[in-house]
């Protein structure tokens, strides 16, 4: 999958109009100059020789030179454990607000508060990043003045201070929890329909017990399968968080690369990006394979 | 927005001065501010923010940086032979003076007393010499020391003189040398260059991805610096640059763009740092055979189709002041006494007529989106001349293929200069027929001639004159249509003092900035 992604990266940067070497070069470069680049940055090459060359180096952990001369690896050095920290704080948020909103919403099954909770995830879901970043940055930094409106790194290349995390973090969460609140409220009904949550239910169990003991376990993979699904949508989001609260990290990275036509940095970037989605990928299919006694 | 070739025209020649309508600011680098009767304090830190690309950091002070953070940090810790001025555009650095042979070839620079790397040995007469060679010796190098053939011409005279020669007379050749001329120690090795110690009135404490913190070189030879130090935050976009000056995070936003200032101007505790100058953004017509604009009275209905108060009022949201069709408004031998051309399309109508300008057909204006207002400047330019009956249509293209395909080459095109405080300059790099960015095709003996004169000529009296006469002919006929000049807008919280008002380059100069 990985690979055909990668392809799917090179081919794609070779379709937009320009290159490495006309993107970076002056005015005033005579097109011998930029020919004379590219020969150097080897685009004279075919696009799948290219690709050949740079997936045979991927398993020794090689991603390449980018296009300005440095080590794909020494530039996201810096970015991606920014980025990581970021994603993984939305994630581990995310996991929380939706199971705590979307049991909350199924102890109370069709009343008043269970349908402001799957309203309001509707809406939160609906909303893009950018608008709420937009608004969080209105509301708690510029006008209220409680957090900072902008990250700024220190000397170790990490954000100066943990509050200058919140905005960023809230901003992809809120989105994306609205999204598994709905799928953990849906889950949570179906199993209300089992026969051993039924059966507890007319067993006279408070509503509370039979949601957390007899119905949330059997809507785990169902819930693990809808989390996995957002990491892509997080480390997305991302790209657009980490742009407009100045966040050192990888989106910031993958945009100069796309305007730079530096075919290996992007690579670099979506391959990294593709082995975290992965993992998270397997490990909810570990999770649900154990839950589910390895049925397929 | 992509702004290598602003940085280009900056680099390749430095910042432009202070225009002389202007004078209401009381000189280079302080801010008009009434009330400053207390001089400079001493201390503090200055937090300032500048646009940069995380995928296109460099630290060679003699690569293009196309990042303005990197440009910033490299000109605080470097430091150049001349660096731009106010009442002259070109004033001493590092070298603290120049003289010329008769024919204006050979140019000896004297280095300042007292200068010294920060690691405490004096500058020699041997690093600049190394310096300059290794600029030379860069893919712009041809453009950056024009003249100047290969190492050869640049040698040592003694422990504090340099020797350059160029090969044909330049009496502009100082102002060749401002902002691009970094000295380094000799023998640098290019994996050091990050390490390396500079001259200038700042000294690195860290760099890490774009972001940088400098401290105050106590034995700078040039003067007091107030400021314990400077912390430089890259920022991708001008609006999150904005957004943490609005927070209090950074107390200066630079160059921070018309959109910005709007913003910020109904905040009391914001300043809109104006200065003019800043950039060009003129339409070029080809004036060379086989182009629609080749007939000379064509070009001249095309600058009386425009409206340039509109132009500046929308394109450029106000921030900017009409032009006359001169390049390099900034210089202070710029032709002011040549009257100002205004809209008058009855003129232009008559003149198309006369040229048989084939009105049935539909001109393509080609612009990229590289600056801010570019593209824009094309449409209205479109709107203004279907008034006049003539119909263009605008093509935008991307900057890539922009700068290969069309710059140079197409007819009709919008194009732009970061450097505008020398007519000479614009002569030289894009008006004389020979030029090699003659972006325009323009052929034009008696300018030639005039340019040619003007470089060979050392008199500034004698000189002022014939570049007088050289404006009036590019006034009348070149292949330029410049219909305003874009203001360079910093933003600042009040408490900073001695910000730069110079345009282009002008605004790295941070060393009488302090806090009050």
């Amino acid at each position: 999958m990985l690979v055909l992604l990668l392809a799917l990266v090179f081919a794609a940067v070779e379709l937009l109009p320009g290159d490495a070497a006309s993107a970076s070069s002056e005015r005033g470069d005579s097109a011998a100059d930029v020919e004379a680049r590219r020969h150097l940055l080897g685009l004279d090459r075919p696009v799948w020789e290219r690709f050949a060359d740079w997936m045979t180096a991927l398993p020794t952990g090689d991603l390449g030179t980018s296009a300005r001369g440095q080590k794909v690896t020494d530039l996201l050095a810096d970015p991606l454990p920014n980025t990581l920290l970021l994603g993984g704080t939305a994630f581990l948020l995310t996991v929380l607000a939706s199971l705590a909103l979307g049991c909350w919403a199924a102890c109370r099954p069709g009343r008043l508060t269970d349908r402001i909770v799957s309203h309001a995830a509707t809406a939160a879901f609906a909303v893009p990043e950018f608008v709420v970043s937009v608004g969080l940055l209105l509301v708690l930094a510029l006008w209220s003045g409680w957090l900072p409106a902008v990250t700024l790194t220190g000397a170790d290349g990490a954000p100066g201070s943990w509050t200058m995390l919140v905005m960023p973090v809230l901003a992809l969460v809120i989105p994306q929890a609205g999204w598994n609140t709905r799928i953990v409220r849906g889950a949570l009904a179906d199993q209300a329909r089992t026969p051993h949550v039924e059966a507890a239910h007319l067993d006279g169990l408070p509503v509370r017990r039979v949601v957390l003991r007899h119905a949330l376990p059997g809507a785990v993979p169902a819930i693990a399968t809808g989390i996995a699904t957002s990491t892509g949508m997080l480390l997305g989001g991302a790209v657009v968080v980490e742009t407009l609260f100045n966040y050192p990290g990888v989106g910031s990275v993958l945009a100069s690369a796309v305007g730079g036509r530096d075919t290996p940095l992007i690579a670099g970037v979506v391959a990294c990006a593709g082995a975290a989605i992965s993992l998270v990928l397997l490990a909810a299919d570990l999770l649900r394979d154990r839950i589910l006694g390895a049925r397929p | 927005m992509n702004r290598r070739q602003v940085l280009w025209a900056g680099g390749a020649m430095g910042a432009a001065a202070l225009l002389a309508a202007c004078s209401s600011e009381d000189g280079g680098t302080t801010d008009g501010e009434p009330g400053g009767d207390t001089g400079p304090k001493s201390g503090g830190t200055l937090r300032i923010g500048a646009l940069g690309r995380a995928g296109a950091i460099t630290r060679d002070p003699h690569g293009t940086q196309a990042n303005e953070s990197d440009y910033l940090v490299i000109a605080l810790v470097f430091d150049t032979l001349a660096v731009p001025g106010a009442k002259t555009n070109t004033v001493p650095r590092l070298a603290a003076s120049w003289e010329h042979s008769a024919d204006l070839k050979t140019w000896r620079f004297r280095l300042a007393g007292g200068a010294a790397f920060h690691d405490g040995t004096p500058v020699t007469a041997d690093d600049v010499v190394w310096s300059l060679r290794r600029l030379r010796a860069t893919p712009s190098g041809a453009a950056r020391l024009p003249g100047v053939k290969g190492p050869e011409s640049i040698t040592a005279d003694g422990a504090d003189t340099v020797v350059v020669v160029s090969d044909h007379a330049n009496a502009d050749f100082p102002l060749m040398t401002r902002l691009t001329t970094f000295v380094m120690k000799k023998d640098t090795p290019d994996g050091a260059l990050d390490k390396a110690p500079g001259t200038g009135p700042f000294r690195l404490d860290w760099y890490r991805g774009g972001n940088a913190r400098l401290v105050r070189n106590d034995k700078w030879y040039g003067g007091t610096v107030h400021l314990d130090a400077i912390e430089v935050t890259m920022f991708e976009t001008p609006q999150a640059m904005a957004n943490a000056l609005l927070a209090g995070q950074i107390d200066v936003a630079s160059n921070a763009g018309a959109v910005a200032a709007r913003t910020a101007a109904t905040r009391k505790d914001i300043r809109v740092l104006r200065r003019p100058d800043d950039m060009a953004m003129p339409i070029v017509m080809r004036a060379a055979a086989g182009s629609p604009f080749a007939d000379p009275r064509v070009r001249e209905a095309m600058r009386l189709v425009v409206d340039r108060g509109a132009m500046v009022k929308q394109v450029l949201s106000g921030y900017g002041t009409v032009a006359n069709d001169i390049m390099g408004t900034g210089d202070p031998a710029y032709a002011k006494d040549v009257p100002q051309r205004g809209r008058d399309l009855d003129r232009a109508r008559r003149l198309l007529a006369e040229a048989d300008f084939d009105l049935s057909r539909t001109y393509s204006l080609v612009t990229t989106e590289d600056i801010a207002g570019l593209a824009e400047s094309a449409t209205l330019f479109a709107n203004q001349a279907r008034e006049a009956g003539i119909k263009v249509e605008v093509v935008k293209q991307e900057s890539g293929a922009f700068w290969n395909k069309t710059w140079k080459t197409g007819d009709f095109y919008t194009t732009y200069w970061g450097t505008n405080d020398s007519v000479a300059f614009f002569a030289s790099k894009t008006m004389v027929s020979e030029a090699g960015q003659n972006e325009t095709g323009w052929n034009d003996p008696a300018f030639d001639a005039a340019y040619r004169k003007a470089s060979a000529t050392a008199d500034e009296k004698e000189r002022a004159a014939v570049l007088k006469e050289l404006q009036r002919i590019e006034y009348e006929r070149s292949g330029y249509l410049l219909w305003g000049m874009a203001d360079g807008i910093d933003l600042a919280a009040t408490k900073v003092k001695g910000l730069p008002t110079l345009p282009g380059y002008g605004r790295v100069q941070l060393e009488n900035a302090w806090l009050a």
